[in-house]
């Protein structure tokens, strides 16, 4: 009973808390607009990250690129890029697009400041690329990772594999400029009797900024091409391979393009 | 009678005021699925420059209409324009603006076709 004045206090409390939390959150919510590209939609996420890629693949400033992509963290972006690469190749969007991805992908792999580019320390900042002290080089200077820029690339090595372990035979590229690196984001045709098919390096960056490889058809003849340039492999086939215990199964092949050393 | 009603009034705007700071500050709406139309405005002049600076390599106008149009409803020379603004104030590198003219530039031969069409 003497608790009883104070029923309508607490009735009333209930009642403005609920009131004020469904004003707060249904009829006038915070609104941002304002926001960071971090907390953009997955969609849209994609396209930010594809736009970061194709500026770089214009400008060739990784460090502006790195600034770009640190306003949206993710622990490991050399993976997360590449294989946006291939989801919007196989989607249908411009082959640009995916090129330039797994470029900036393999120019974060090996870049010195690859190891920030996930910290979300910096996803609250404005980005700091567009202020007027960029030491840009000019747009021409430097593309990628490509340490040889016009140097064709020219076959070096072309091996049969044997190797049990591989799910499929396969053929395995592997491009690498002057000095000896992977270079991605190189476009690869490979064409057969019945079709033809492009794959760019870069693309499973675990394996190496620039290997590609392709799932070869047994029996069937390839043509591989690094494009834009004359190296050229003619009449690839998968050769038979023998397992320890004798079983015969399907070989793979592995082909190392490299830009010659300079003058 | 009175008394009841003003602890009822009070305990009405504790609880208002409460559920209020609650809501908007302690546990806000979490917006975690933007639009590029909702950044805030440096990100989105380095969102336009970043177009340009596609499309400087791209060359097609078509795709850098569509990157610019995920940045909300007004036209795009209008948003080049804004981020070419944004620039000047906050002293962009001089290709940047360099870059931002060459797209805005090659709107503008586009976009005033579709408007005048219907003028007369």
């Amino acid at each position: 009973m003497t608790a009883r004045p104070w029923l309508p206090m607490l009735f009333g409390i209930l009642l403005g808390l609920t009131a004020g939390l469904f004003y707060a959150w249904r009829i006038s919510p915070l609104r941002y607009t304002d926001t960071a590209p971090e907390s953009l939609r997955a969609d849209f996420r994609a396209d930010y990250l594809a736009l970061v890629a194709s500026a770089f693949a214009s400008s060739g400033d990784l460090p502006r690129a790195q600034a770009r992509l640190s306003a949206v963290p993710d622990p490991n972006l050399p993976a997360s890029l590449a294989a946006l690469a291939q989801q919007r190749l196989g989607a249908g969007f411009p082959e640009s697009e995916a090129q330039a991805l797994a470029a900036l992908a393999g120019a974060l792999g090996e870049g010195p400041g690859a190891a920030s580019t996930g910290s979300p320390v910096a996803s609250a900042s404005p980005p700091p690329p567009t202020r007027a002290p960029t030491r840009r080089p000019p747009p021409t200077a430097t593309r990628g990772p490509t340490a040889t820029p016009g140097a064709p690339f020219r076959l070096a090595e072309q091996a049969p594999i044997c190797e049990p372990d591989l799910p499929a035979p396969m053929i395995q590229v592997e491009i690498v400029d002057a000095s000896g690196r992977g270079v991605a984001g190189v476009p690869i045709t490979v064409v057969w009797d019945s079709g033809q098919d492009r794959f760019y390096t870069g693309l499973k960056p675990e394996l190496g900024l620039g290997y590609a490889d392709f799932v070869m058809a047994v029996d069937t003849l390839y043509t591989v091409q690094v494009a834009g340039t004359q190296a050229v492999v003619t009449e690839l086939q998968s050769q038979a391979c023998s397992a320890s215990d004798g079983v015969s199964y399907a070989g793979s092949w592995r082909l190392l393009f490299a830009q010659p050393a300079g003058p | 009678m009175s008394s009841t009603l003003s602890r009822l009034l009070l305990g009405l705007a504790i609880g208002l005021a409460v559920g209020l700071i609650y809501g908007w500050v302690v546990q806000p709406v979490q917006y975690i699925d933007t639009a590029p139309d909702t950044l805030r405005l440096d990100y989105r002049s380095d969102y336009v420059l970043m177009v340009s600076e596609a499309y400087t390599r791209e060359h097609d106008l078509d795709l850098a209409q569509r990157r610019l149009a995920s940045l909300g409803p007004q036209p795009p020379v209008a948003m080049v324009e804004s981020a070419i603004l944004y620039g000047v104030d906050h002293e962009f590198a001089r290709t940047d603006l360099e870059t931002l003219n060459r797209l805005v530039t090659d709107l503008r031969v586009v976009v005033p076709q579709a408007d005048s069409s219907g003028g007369s």
